[in-house]
C-alpha cells in the first residue's frame, strides 16, 4: 500500500502551548506551562515523565480531543482544530468496538473514509496478518486477550493510513513477554508504514528501544526537562553498553523531576 | 441441543411454581369449602378458558389488548430512544428536561386514567395515552443511563477513526454502545405497559383483558377474572423471556 495519504510528510509544531484546567472545586491545575516541540515527520517520538506531569494532556491537545489554553498546535500549515481520521490513536485500554467483530473493528476507519465493502475487508485482512491475528478475523473482542486486543487496536490504528499516530501508554496494561514482542512488531510496522508516532510510556528502556528521540518532561507543571536523540541502529540490544548509557542519563533526569512530583503531591495530600 | 436444554432449565421451575399454585389453590378451595361463584377450583377455570378460547373471546381480547401496548410502547420508543441519546450527550439539554421528568415520574400511569377519559372518552386514544405515560420514562432513562455509561474512550476512538459530525458519532458509536441499556429499557417499560393497559381497561372499555376480568366480576363469574389473570402472568412471563432471548442474541457483551 503506498502512501497515498496527501497530508503524510508533515512535521508538527508545537508552540507555546499550555494548559490549565479547572478542577470541580474551582481551583486552576496548571498542567502545563508553554511547551515547545517540533516534532519531524516520520518521525518516533517517545515521552517520558512523572505521573501526572501533563503527557497525556499534551496527547489529547495533539490528538484534537481538547484545546491548549494558551498557544498554537499545527500540522504542517494547519492548526489542529478537532480530531481526524489523518491522525490515529492506540489507547491504553484498547478502546476497541465491543458490539463489532475483530474485522469490524479494524474495517470501522475504512469505511467511514468511504472504501468499499470487499476493499476493505482486504485490506483489514492485511493489517491483521501483520499483527499476527489472521485467524481471529471473526471473533468477537471479549473473546481475545489484553494483548490481542491491543494487536487489533494497533491493526485498526494503521488500517486507515493516517499520517500521525498517538500512543498513550498502550502496552502499559500488558505483561513483559507480551510487551516486548508488541514493542518489536510496532517497530516493524513503523518502520514498513513510516508514520509519524508519538509514544507515550513510564518505561524508560521501552523508550529507548523504540525512540529515534525521547522527550523528558519535567513534574507537573509539565514542560520540556530534556530532549534525548538515540543515536542506535534497530533492532537495539537492550544489553549493550550504548542502551545502558541512555538509560542511565534519562533516568538521571527524571529522578530529579520524580523528587519534585511526589514532593508536590506530598503538599497538596498535607493542605 | 444444548439451547433445548438451556430453555428447559428456564422453564422447569416455572412448571413447578405452577403445579404448586394449583395445589394450594386446590387445598383452599377443599378446605374452606369456598363458593365456586367465589372463588372456583382450578378444574372449573381450566374449563371456562377452554371454552373462552373456543369462542375466540379471549384470543381476540389478548390481541386488543396487546395491540394498544405495543403501539404505544413503539410511539414512546420512538420518541424517547433519540431524547434520551441527546440527554445524555448534552447536559444543558439534561439540566432542563430532567426537573420535568422527576416531577411527572412519581405519578403513576394509573393516576392519569380519570384525565385520560376526561381527554379522550373511552375510545382507543386514552388507553394508548395511558402506556405511552407508562412507558415513556423507562425507556427514557435507561436510554439516558446507557449513554452517560459509555467510556469517553470509545468516543474519542470513534472521533479519530473518522466520526467527525456529531450525526456520525451517534450512528456508530453511542447508539450501539448504549444499545444494550436501551434494550432493558425496552423490557421494563413493557412490563409496566403491560401492567398499565390492563388497569386502563379495568376502569374504561369494552375490549381486552381488562374487560374481560372487570365484565367477569360484574356477571359474578369468578372463574372468567381468574382466566383473564392467568393469562396476563403467562404473557408476562413470554415477554420477559423473549426480551432476554433478544438480549442474548442481538446485543454484545463486553
Ligand atoms: N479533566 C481534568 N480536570 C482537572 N484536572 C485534570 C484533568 N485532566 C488532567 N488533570 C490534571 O492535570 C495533570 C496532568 O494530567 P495528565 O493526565 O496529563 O498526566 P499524565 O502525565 O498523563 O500522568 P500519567 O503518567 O499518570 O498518565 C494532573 O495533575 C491531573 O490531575
Ligand atoms: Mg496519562
Amino acid at each position: 500500500m503506498g502512501n497515498s495519504n496527501p497530508s503524510s510528510g508533515k512535521p508538527i509544531t508545537i508552540r507555546d502551548v499550555s494548559k490549565i484546567y479547572e478542577s470541580k472545586n474551582g481551583d486552576l491545575v496548571e498542567a502545563l506551562t508553554p511547551v515547545n516541540m517540533e516534532i519531524a515527520a516520520g518521525e518516533f517520538v517517545v515521552i517520558v515523565g512523572p505521573s501526572g506531569c501533563g503527557k497525556s494532556t499534551l496527547l489529547y491537545m495533539l490528538a484534537g480531543f481538547s484545546k491548549p489554553t494558551d498557544g498554537k498546535i499545527s500540522v504542517g500549515a494547519d492548526l489542529i482544530t478537532g480530531p481526524d481520521i489523518d491522525r490515529g490513536m492506540v489507547f491504553q485500554s484498547y478502546a476497541l468496538f465491543p458490539w463489532l467483530s475483530v474485522a469490524g473493528n479494524v474495517e470501522f476507519g475504512l469505511e467511514r473514509k468511504g472504501v468499499p465493502k470487499t476493499e476493505r475487508r482486504a485490506i483489514a485482512l492485511q493489517y491483521l496478518q501483520t499483527v499476527g491475528l489472521q485467524d481471529f478475523v471473526d471473533k468477537q473482542v471479549s473473546e481475545l486477550s489484553g494483548g490481542m486486543k491491543q494487536r487489533v487496536a494497533i491493526a485498526r490504528a494503521f488500517a486507515t493510513e493516517p499520517s500521525i499516530i498517538f500512543m498513550d501508554e498502550p502496552f502499559g496494561a500488558l505483561d513483559a513477554l507480551t510487551r516486548r514482542f508488541l514493542q518489536k512488531e510496532l517497530l516493524r510496522i513503523w518502520q514498513a508504514h513510516k508514520k509519524t508516532v508519538v509514544f507515550i510510556t513510564h518505561s524508560v528502556p521501552e523508550a529507548i528501544f523504540l525512540g529515534d528521540r525521547i522527550i523528558v518532561m519535567t513534574a507537573r507543571p509539565g514542560n520540556i526537562k530534556s530532549e534525548i536523540r538515540v543515536d542506535l541502529p534497530h533492532p537495539r540490544d537492550t544489553t549493550s553498553d550504548g542502551f545502558r548509557n541512555y538509560e542511565r542519563r534519562i533516568y538521571a533526569d527524571l529522578d530529579d523531576e520524580l523528587v519534585k512530583a511526589f514532593d508536590l503531591e506530598g503538599r497538596a495530600a498535607g493542605a | 441441543m444444548k439451547r433445548i436444554a438451556f430453555g428447559l432449565r428456564g422453564v422447569v421451575p416455572l412448571l413447578l411454581a405452577a403445579t404448586a399454585i394449583v395445589i394450594v389453590w386446590q387445598m383452599v378451595v377443599v378446605i374452606t369449602r369456598a363458593e365456586p361463584s367465589l372463588l372456583p377450583a382450578p378444574w372449573s377455570v381450566a374449563k371456562t378458558f377452554a371454552h373462552l378460547v373456543g369462542t375466540g373471546e379471549l384470543l381476540i381480547d389478548t390481541g386488543v389488548s396487546l395491540a394498544r401496548v405495543v403501539s404505544a410502547w413503539l410511539l414512546s420508543a420512538i420518541v424517547a430512544i433519540p431524547l434520551g441519546l441527546a440527554m445524555g450527550r448534552s447536559r444543558a439539554l439534561e439540566r432542563i428536561v430532567d426537573p420535568v421528568i422527576e416531577l411527572f415520574r412519581p405519578i403513576s400511569p394509573l393516576a392519569w386514567i380519570p384525565l385520560a377519559i376526561l381527554w379522550f372518552g373511552i375510545g382507543e386514544t386514552g388507553k394508548v395515552f395511558i402506556v405511552i405515560i407508562g412507558t415513556f420514562f423507562p425507556i427514557l432513562l435507561a436510554t439516558v443511563a446507557g449513554v452517560k455509561s459509555i467510556d469517553s474512550v470509545l468516543v474519542h476512538a470513534g472521533q479519530v477513526l473518522g466520526c467527525n459530525t456529531p450525526a456520525s458519532l451517534f450512528r456508530k458509536v453511542i447508539l450501539p454502545a448504549s444499545l444494550p441499556s436501551i434494550v432493558v429499557g425496552l423490557r421494563i417499560s413493557f412490563g409496566t405497559g403491560w401492567a398499565a393497559i390492563i388497569a386502563a381497561e379495568l376502569v374504561a372499555a369494552r375490549s381486552g383483558l381488562g374487560y374481560l376480568i372487570s365484565n367477569g366480576m360484574e356477571i359474578l363469574r369468578a372463574d372468567q377474572v381468574l382466566v383473564g389473570m392467568i393469562m396476563i402472568g403467562v404473557l408476562g412471563v413470554c415477554f420477559d423471556a423473549f426480551f432476554r432471548y433478544l438480549n442474548r442474541r442481538v446485543i454484545w457483551s463486553t
